[in-house]
């Protein structure tokens, strides 16, 4: 079965701030395991994991229960996945906004591979259009390269006007 | 050459014959004004003038003279004439001789002349072919270096242009960067590439 990531973990260091909530709920987990041994100690809150990671531990873990040796399966599987999972980075002449996040990273899901990760980073000099790199190849859309391009042709449109 | 050597042993043969004909006539003269002595012993020939009276003898010593003096005033005036003669033959010989060699020497001179205008025209006309290809090579060479300087110059301008204008957009653009508006071409872009996207997954698998 092929996992299917939800819409917030879309970029690496999401899938990165996974595993550290899912190490986090494991240690805890741990240290509670002992504490519920001795009725003197009070046990502590369970650590603050959002939404995301629960729902992406469930779709890992399924039906069955969590203790201490599911939870070091399920990071060394979510560890193996981030290795494993396709990437793409997508270089943008600005920071983008979370709906342009969104549209992109859903178009990548629906157009590449449901389990994309995509990296976004910005570059003010590419002045617009994307820099795409995936697996081997890079691709330059961008306004610059576009321009750069176009240089030779600046004189010949001068002169025209 | 020859003309001078044959006009010197005709000079010298004159003189001889005229050395000859002085002679002569020094031997008669003297024979005639101082006649031989006549020895004791030997017979004297002309018995005869002993014979002949005084008068008849002075009239024949006159004759003779007279003669003597005739035939010597004509040996002289042929003598002259012959001279003169020859003189004048040697002088036409020579004038002609002048004229042959002034002529043929006029005539080399002017072959000369001809045969060197000639060389000239030749080296003339080749300078002026050579300089005519020197001329044309060089036209075609400096048009040449003024073209490619032409063309070096604008492509320098248009580069200096495309400098300014590039740096002037990536200044001016890059300050005002709107990706909300960028969005549909970004997604456009996307389109158009997927089936790079799909062949590189092919690829991979």
């Amino acid at each position: 079965m092929k996992l299917k990531l939800p819409e917030d973990i879309s970029t690496p260091q999401d899938f990165k701030s996974v595993i550290l909530d899912t190490q986090k709920y494991a240690h805890w987990y741990a240290q509670n395991s002992v504490k519920q041994q001795l009725p003197s100690v009070k046990a502590d809150e369970p650590p603050v994991i959002s939404e995301s990671t629960i729902n992406l531990i469930k779709q890992l873990v399924g039906e069955k229960t969590l203790n201490k040796n599911s939870l070091d399966e399920l990071i060394a599987n979510l560890k193996s996945l981030e290795a494993s999972l396709p990437r793409i980075t997508i270089t943008l002449a600005a920071m983008p906004t979370s709906s342009i996040k969104k549209t992109l990273v859903s178009w990548c899901r629906e157009n590449i591979a449901s389990d994309i990760l995509v990296d976004l980073r910005f570059n003010s000099t590419l002045l617009g259009g994307m820099v795409v790199r995936y697996r081997s190849h890079i691709y330059d859309w961008s306004f610059r390269r576009e321009i750069l391009a176009a240089r030779e042709r600046f004189p010949e449109v001068l002169r025209r006007v | 050459m020859t003309i001078n050597i044959f006009l010197q042993i005709f000079l010298i043969i004159n003189i001889f014959f005229m050395g000859v004909l002085a002679t002569i006539a020094i031997r008669h003269a003297q024979a005639h004004f101082k006649p031989a002595k006549v020895e004791p012993g030997k017979p004297v020939l002309p018995v005869s003038s002993e014979i002949l009276p005084a008068n008849i003898k002075e009239q024949l010593l006159k004759a003779s003279q007279a003669q003597f003096q005739t035939v010597m005033q004509h040996s002289a005036a042929q003598f002259h004439q012959d001279l003169q003669t020859t003189a004048e033959r040697i002088n036409d010989l020579v004038k002609r001789l002048a004229t042959v060699i002034v002529s043929d020497e006029l005539e080399r001179y002017r072959l000369d002349l001809t045969r060197l205008h000639n060389q000239a025209e030749i080296d003339i006309s080749g300078i002026k072919k050579e300089l005519g290809t020197h001329e044309s090579e060089l036209k075609a060479k400096v048009a040449q270096e003024l073209e490619a300087e032409k063309k070096q110059l604008i492509k320098q301008i248009d580069t200096k242009l495309a400098d300014a204008v590039e740096s002037f957009l990536l200044e001016t653009l890059q300050h005002n960067i709107d990706l909300g508006s960028q969005t549909p071409y970004l997604i456009a872009v996307l389109e158009e590439h997927k089936a790079d996207f799909a062949k590189e997954v092919v690829d991979e698998t």
